[in-house]
């Protein structure tokens, strides 16, 4: 064999086993962890339902605060830890044009406000219901928790994949408030729902 | 025209009919073939390499559903596959699209044929090796450059591949410790409060509460800076002198705000139980022995115990020793 075809013979093996590991490192990733298309895009209108019933809560009623659109469940072990966080961080921007939205996600609303009663809630948050999960479908929610922030002109401007504290929860929105777009951060793991 | 003739003609003609027809059914699916034709093509996102249309979960059964809604709306499949795109991007789709970074997925076998065959064709008109010259040849210039090029590109990959692992897999920093990393300039108060109330219990919080309180009373917001004192004063975590700091801030803002100068001079005694050498807690006591209750001597002899200080220099000694002043000259307090 000459010295070409062997230097090609060694490339060309280079390329594929450089390739294999590639393909290898995959294997067990979460195939949620992907750029989320919703970036710097108008967000996905809503019009949900508490989930004590009463008076739908829309998007559009919100434009002109910095919405944080959290989606949980009681089956989740990440949004049960994050879950102080969030109602500290909501309370400390209340009143600021900051608004948190809580969609339930793939959970019936008793058992959504049972989390609640036991884990507390901000007076200043909605706690909302999808039926039918058009509203994590609209918003390509892949498992929980996922935390998108929307700009006072309905843009997505953030997304937190997996649990989040008040200090990232905060942070994200301070730089919103400073004109930033802090785009998608990967904090951990998500959940499924445990029978799916 | 005969029977036969007829017969065939009628055959044909039914045949024609019933190939049309067929084709008129193939070519208009129902619209439940629509959606599950869709469903196929759409990845369950909670499953593992399930099509929406062949998973049992939840998620994917409410998907079908809207699917079939919009079917029903009267929307294309594209427009439909579109919409759950603009939602999870490409990777909702079971066969990845033959663009962007994924054409690569497509073009691979592809590319890995043509270069078999191409290795096949070469060895094929070379069967005995006489393309290899087995004796001494000089080499062309484009011979010498192969191993070049060979190693070149694997060096590229190396370093495309090390790129993929080394990318920034972490993200910012989270929870107490983390704030640490940040420039607290550009963190709110609203974050800092937020973190605070979420990690009450922790012996850390001790640190960022003073920090916020001190932001609070640099801004002559006394109302918000009190809590935070009181927490830091109270906590049996907080060091020396976190509690020195957030005693005597208490003490000054008690006299600043209510002109209450025994509240005012319990907490600087308080402090200074702690810390005996505390400057600023005799300072700020001297001060409202001066102002309050007029005690002219206690407080100028706290007032020399300050100079007395050999740390204290410059303009902070300049005020102390001009305060001292103007008390052993009798003067009131201004």
């Amino acid at each position: 064999m000459s010295n070409w075809t062997r230097w090609v013979g060694y490339g060309v093996a280079l390329a594929a086993v450089a390739f294999a590991v590639v393909l290898a490192s995959r294997f067990g990733t979460d195939p949620g962890l992907v750029d989320s298309p919703l970036l710097d895009q108008a967000a996905p209108e809503f019009s949900l339902a508490p989930l004590e019933g009463g008076d739908p809560v829309s998007l559009e009623d919100l434009r002109g605060d910095i919405v944080v659109v959290n989606f949980f469940a009681s089956w989740c072990l990440e949004c049960r830890n994050e879950h102080d966080d969030l109602t500290s961080t909501a309370d400390a921007f209340a009143g600021q044009d900051v608004t948190f939205v809580h969609i339930a996600y793939q959970e019936s609303p008793p058992a959504s406000l049972e989390f609640l009663e036991t884990e507390g809630r901000s007076e200043a948050a909605h706690y909302l219901a999808d039926p039918g999960s058009r509203t994590a479908i609209a918003y390509g929610v892949f498992g929980i928790p996922e935390t998108f922030f929307i700009d006072e002109d309905g843009t997505v401007v953030g997304k937190i994949i997996g649990e989040s504290d008040a200090l990232i929860l905060g942070a994200t929105i301070d730089a919103i408030r400073r004109g930033e777009t802090p785009g998608q951060n990967v904090t951990g793991d998500t959940q499924q729902r445990p029978d799916e | 025209m005969s029977d036969r003739i007829r017969n065939v003609a009628t055959i044909a003609v039914l045949a024609t009919m019933a190939v049309a027809l067929a084709v008129l059914v193939l070519t208009n699916p129902s619209d439940a073939d629509r959606v599950e034709s869709i469903g196929e093509r759409i990845k369950c996102p909670v499953c593992q390499g399930e099509s929406i249309a062949n998973s049992p979960s939840e998620m994917a059964r409410d998907m079908m559903s809207l699917v079939e809604e919009r079917v029903e709306e009267g929307a294309s499949d594209e427009a439909i596959v579109d919409d759950l795109l603009a939602s999870y991007s490409g990777a909702v789709l079971l066969d990845p699209p033959a663009s962007g970074s994924t054409l690569v997925l497509w073009l691979a076998p592809l590319g890995a044929l043509a270069v078999g065959m191409g290795v096949i064709l070469w060895w094929k008109s070379h069967p005995s090796g006489e393309a290899i010259d087995r004796g001494p040849r000089p080499r062309s210039g484009g011979r010498r450059l192969v191993p070049l090029l060979v190693l070149a590109g694997a060096f590229a990959i190396v370093v495309v591949v090390a790129g993929f692992f080394l990318q920034e897999r972490e993200g910012p920093a989270s929870g107490i410790a983390g704030l640490a990393g940040e420039n607290l300039d550009e963190v709110s108060n609203e974050t800092m409060e937020a973190v605070i109330a979420a990690n009450a219990d922790n012996p850390q919080v001790d640190g960022m509460r003073l920090a916020l309180a001190e932001r609070y009373y640099e801004e002559g917001d006394f109302q918000s800076a009190f809590p935070h004192y009181f927490a830091v004063a109270d906590s049996p975590d907080s060091t020396e002198p976190q509690a020195v700091t957030a005693l005597v801030r208490l003490g000054w803002m008690t006299w600043q705000g209510n002109g209450e100068a025994g509240t005012a001079l319990d907490l600087f005694d308080q402090a200074l139980a702690i810390d005996p050498d505390s400057d600023t807690a005799l300072y700020l006591k001297a001060l409202v022995l001066w102002c309050g209750p007029g005690d002219f001597e206690q407080a100028a002899a706290l007032l020399e115990e300050v100079l007395a200080d050999p740390e204290l220099t410059g303009e902070s000694r300049d005020v102390v020793q001009s305060d001292l002043d103007a008390i052993e000259s009798g003067a009131t307090c201004s």
